[in-house]
């Protein structure tokens, strides 16, 4: 690929542009707002390795961030493959070089500034640190490898290369986070002391199914056993596989115990883990998982309570509740199971929502107790706030965002390797914790790099 | 026996009053009425002030300002379009030339009837665009419409009956 195929010269971009333009008028404005992104300059080069589910949620997120130029796309599989290829064609009106190999993919392609990351966990430590020997800047998504190891020789890659390498818990650079984090628990410290967290990402049955897929499909044996996988089951359930994956506390566990541990400046003391396969009898991982972390913070001690099933939807989904002797702040990715709760013993809030930190919310308190409950045992109602505002950008975009800003050399990451191996640390213990029904007193030799 | 030459004269002047007021109101009734089948609403983000500042974080709320254009064009109004759809006396072929020309119908015949043209025509007309409402309301049993609709009638009815006192009229023929 010589740079002229890269970029699009002032003809080709005018001509484009009016063409969009006209389409635009049909179809919408961001027709036309792509077409701005393709303007010489300031192009990242981008390789996208991994165009399965994540790789395709991470890409309609960067397509809508201008300034970036997708050059390269690898994937094993021949149907993700050229379904990245073809997406990239349309969004950017150029055919970016496709690869079933990531080696092949990194010595042919020349000028590349980053890769984004979105194979396997248990791939995630090989290419990382592939891409960051190959002078590039990784986004890898989370969980960050499989293995402990692996996700300690990401950071020596990262910082033995000097490139920027990002982890993919996204919610480090949401708004709604940063600002609960910045402005309501360490700011004004609204909850007071906390005293215990709760989080939980509860799946129902029927999205938590093997995925399956069509047979004519199939890759062949040798390729999936070259890139570790026994066969296409395998290949399209790794999280099931203890080989490949963390299970479910690793693939839906690790954003929400992130935030217990960033919310709380640090990590749990140790973990006692519970975990079953209650359904899902023939999964070498268990289906549910409960865990249950203790904290020593400056204020005192603390307690996180974490399940994750994916057995049942109950519960509402998934959430991360921080509970204070002066408020609660219940969170989640989702804005709307987003509230905030005062004790009704807690001082005013009153100049909270004047400075417009808060707002009062627009949901019914709960009623008073009635007369089946008896009243001496209950406390008074909590009084409900709201975030003073959202965002509108799919949820993985700000992350994104942030990580090519860093590349730029505007910004810092909000997730760099040695921070998200910090909070992920104590999650690969976890699981051994439940298999050993032990609690695990965390040392440094547990969770240091 | 005529009505006019039942009147004293300062009842006439009355009756001409009266016959405006009923114009006007029909008029203004149609008129709005058809300009509100191009409303529609705009979001737009803002950031959110903290302090009196915008915040650094980023967190942004949507405020949603009313807005005219032929972008919003809606005869009938969706929710009652699925259940006219769902009728099987309804001309399915008719459903969208009447959509198409109920909002444009509207202004046109409050501008006449509010100018004076052709005034027992358009009240006429008005008339018959009330009744083809009140039918597919009575099609999807909406009797609060249908009520509304029929006052509406009584006061078209009363504009006609008026006419021989309609004044301040650009053309009084028809």
């Amino acid at each position: 690929m010589t740079p002229s195929d890269s970029f699009i010269n002032r003809r080709d971009f005018l001509t484009k542009t009016l063409a969009t333009a006209g389409a635009g008028l049909v179809l919408g404005a961001p027709s036309i707002l792509r077409a701005a992104n393709t303007a010489e300059g300031d192009q990242l080069k981008i390789a996208l390795v991994g165009m399965g589910k994540q790789g395709r949620v991470l890409f309609e997120s960067m397509s809508n961030i201008p300034g970036l130029h997708f050059q390269a796309v690898c994937d094993i599989w021949d149907y993700n493959l050229k379904s990245g290829v073809a997406k990239v064609r349309a969004l950017q009106g150029h055919t970016p070089k496709g690869y079933a190999d990531i080696d092949e993919m990194l010595a042919s392609e020349k000028g590349l500034d980053a890769a984004i990351i979105s194979t396997p966990d248990f791939w995630h430590a090989p290419h990382t640190v592939q891409c960051l020997a190959a002078g590039l800047h990784v986004y890898c998504e989370k969980m960050m490898s499989n293995t402990i190891e692996g996700a300690r020789s990401m950071v020596h890659a990262a910082e033995k290369s000097g490139k920027l390498c990002q982890i993919g818990h996204q919610r480090r650079s949401n708004p709604r986070y940063r600002f609960v984090h910045d402005q309501l628990i360490n700011g004004n410290k609204i909850c007071g002391q906390i005293v215990n967290m709760n989080a939980q990402w509860n799946r129902a049955v029927n999205s938590s199914q093997d995925i399956s897929f069509n047979k004519k499909l199939t890759i062949k044996d040798d390729i999936l056993n070259k890139y570790g996988y026994a066969d296409m089951n395998h290949f399209m359930n790794w999280r099931a596989f203890r080989a490949l994956s963390g299970g479910p506390i690793s693939d839906l566990g690790a954003h929400q115990i992130d935030i217990f541990n960033w919310f709380m400046g640090g990590p749990p003391k140790s973990v006692f883990a519970s975990g079953g396969n209650d359904y899902f009898t023939k999964r070498e991982h268990f289906d549910n998982v409960m865990a249950i972390f203790d904290y020593d913070t400056p204020q005192g001690g603390a307690r996180a309570f974490y399940q994750v099933l994916t057995t049942t939807s109950s519960g509402g989904g998934f959430w991360e509740s921080f509970m204070g002797t002066q408020g609660n702040i219940k969170i989640s990715e989702i804005a709307s199971n987003t509230k905030i709760y005062r004790e009704d013993s807690a001082p005013s809030w009153d100049t909270l929502v004047e400075r417009g930190i808060l707002n009062k919310g627009t949901a019914a308190a709960p009623p008073p107790p009635s007369a089946d409950a008896v009243a001496s045992y209950a406390s008074a109602p909590a009084e409900i706030f709201e975030l003073p505002g959202g965002f509108n950008k799919p949820a993985h975009q700000p992350h994104l965002e942030n990580f090519f800003a860093a590349v730029r050399g505007k910004g810092k990451l909000t997730c760099d390797a040695r921070h998200a191996f910090e909070s992920e640390a104590p999650i690969f213990w976890v699981n051994p914790s439940a298999l050993q029904r032990q609690p695990i007193q965390f040392t440094a030799e547990h969770l240091s790099v | 026996m005529s009505l006019e030459s039942t009147c004293s004269s300062s009842n006439k002047l009355a009756l001409t009053f009266g016959s405006l007021l009923i114009r006007i109101w029909l008029g203004t009734r149609a008129l709005q009425t058809g300009i509100e089948k191009y409303a529609g609403s705009k979001t737009s983000e803002s950031l959110v002030t903290i302090d009196g500042t915008p915040n650094e974080y980023g967190l942004t709320a949507a405020g949603a300002a009313k807005q005219y254009g032929m972008e919003f064009y809606h005869g009938v109004p969706q929710a009652l379009m699925s259940k006219f759809q769902a009728e099987p006396l309804m001309l399915k072929w008719a459903l969208p030339l009447y959509d198409k020309i109920l909002g444009p119908m509207l202004i046109l015949l409050g501008i006449t009837i509010l100018l004076g043209i052709a005034s027992r025509c358009s009240l006429f007309i008005l008339g018959l665009l009330y009744i083809s409402l009140t039918w597919g309301l009575i099609l999807i049993k909406q009797d609060e419409g249908v009520s509304w609709l029929g006052i509406h009638m009584i006061l078209v009815v009363m504009g006609l009956a008026l006419a021989e006192y309609n004044r301040f009229a650009i053309l009084r023929k028809w």
